[in-house]
């Protein structure tokens, strides 16, 4: 956990309002202790994140929601299909077997 | 490594623009953020955060240029290593960045299993709890208080503390956390409080307790003397020839509570004059002689 001021000072190109203005958009969900942000290493890659994508890419803020939106729901969808494939894998080999032909048929059906 | 101007695509003599260009697109092509799974888009991004930063870097790109440092040249040539987003965001369930980004077409309201396990039609699902933590004085406590409190989106929120609070308890703010998906209802905010302690009244329960000062005379005397409790401030009488940790019950001064209110416990210090002088302790120690006690007995001390 580190502090909204931690984090600015890691990262070079960051700056407080920016960061405050994120957060306020709700790009990044810091914990909040006693009216003080807290920022746990997952928000800390995130905001990394979005620095490159503004920064580097150059990805106007305007666009990042977009951009932030598809990305969250490429990685729900990768946990749900994870999750659904640890469920597969407890299966017995022979419900594995039939699970793996319907859905190599359901892929090339069409 | 490969040469840094190769794996960026531009000649030797590029200008700065051009390298930034270049790098910018090949960026976009190969982020490991917008490619989960792509393990040759990682690698292939790494290259060119590596390439990217010798030679988009006018001091390095001199070095590399010079032949100082070489492609190789691991501390300089890497690019810094970075914490990946994606490893988080793959880590497991409940992620809290699993959110709606508004319920309209493609937001991430789709419960892939909804179908699969029955569940026909768009889920319902609920928005997220939000944690927060909060400090109250311990007067705020007892007697209830209104407090604003001003979430990490900027939304404030009006908490009423009710009286009687005690440390560590968490109120619910239904509906006031991350909001549904598809209908669903809004999650909560859950607010810790902590309750700073008091310099003087220290909580038991419902009850208070607190030490009260009393002089040789009141405590030998009896007195009638002005407490404070957390309700103001009353009158207690001292019984004559109480000792220094006697306790006395004020009953219904305490905390504040629907299951009956707390009572307030003074817990008597008896406080000797602060400059005695010679007459007043020679007469006490003639005292003592002429009535001798020993307040030692029974407590195992031999004298």
């Amino acid at each position: 956990m580190i502090s909204q001021s931690e984090l600015v000072n890691t990262i070079e190109v960051l700056d407080a309002d920016t960061l405050q203005r994120w957060v306020e958009w709700g790009w990044v969900l810091p914990g909040c202790d006693t009216g003080t942000l807290h920022f746990d290493p997952s928000d800390v890659a995130r905001v990394r994140l979005i620095c490159e994508l503004h920064y580097e890419l150059r990805i106007e803020e305007g666009s990042m929601p977009v951009v932030l939106s598809l990305m969250d729901q490429l990685y729900a969808t990768r946990r749900a299909l994870g999750a659904l494939s640890s469920a597969v894998a407890a299966e017995p080999a022979d419900v594995r077997s039939r699970i793996a032909s319907l859905v190599d048929r359901q892929r090339h059906s069409e | 490594m490969a040469d840094p101007y190769e794996i960026l695509g531009v000649s030797r003599d590029a200008k700065a623009d051009e390298i930034r260009t270049a790098f910018r697109g090949l960026a976009k092509k190969n982020h490991p953020d917008l490619h989960p799974g792509d393990k040759a888009a990682e690698a292939r991004f790494k290259d060119i955060a590596s390439a990217y930063a010798i030679i988009g870097d006018e001091a390095k790109r001199a070095l590399f240029d010079s032949g100082k440092i070489d492609a190789t040249g691991a501390d300089i040539h890497q690019a810094p290593p970075r914490e990946s987003y994606r490893q988080h965001a793959e880590a497991g369930p409940g992620f809290k960045y699993d959110r709606p980004w508004g319920n309209g077409p493609g937001g991430a309201d789709d419960d892939l299993f909804a179908e699969l396990f029955g569940r026909r039609g768009k889920a319902n699902l609920r928005g997220a709890d939000i944690n927060y933590t909060f400090a109250i004085t311990f007067m705020e406590a007892i007697n209830g208080a209104k407090k604003r409190v001003v979430m990490a989106d900027g939304k404030a929120l009006d908490i009423t503390i009710p009286a009687g609070l005690k440390d560590g308890q968490t109120m619910r703010l239904r509906g006031q956390g991350q909001p549904g998906v598809n209908g669903g209802e809004a999650g909560d905010v859950l607010v810790e409080i902590h309750v700073e302690p008091h310099p003087h009244f220290r909580r038991e329960g419902n009850d208070i307790v607190a030490t009260l000062l009393v002089t040789l005379g009141e405590a030998l005397a009896g007195a009638k003397v002005p407490v404070e409790t957390v309700s103001g401030s009353v009158t207690l009488s001292i019984p004559k020839g109480s000792e220094t940790g006697t306790k006395l019950r004020l009953r219904g001064k305490g905390v504040p509570s629907k299951g009956g209110t707390g009572d307030h416990f003074a817990e008597l210090k008896v406080v000797l004059p602060a400059k005695p002088d010679d007459a007043f302790v020679q007469s006490i120690v003639d005292w003592e002689k002429q009535h001798p006690y020993d307040p030692r007995t029974g407590q195992g001390v031999k004298s």
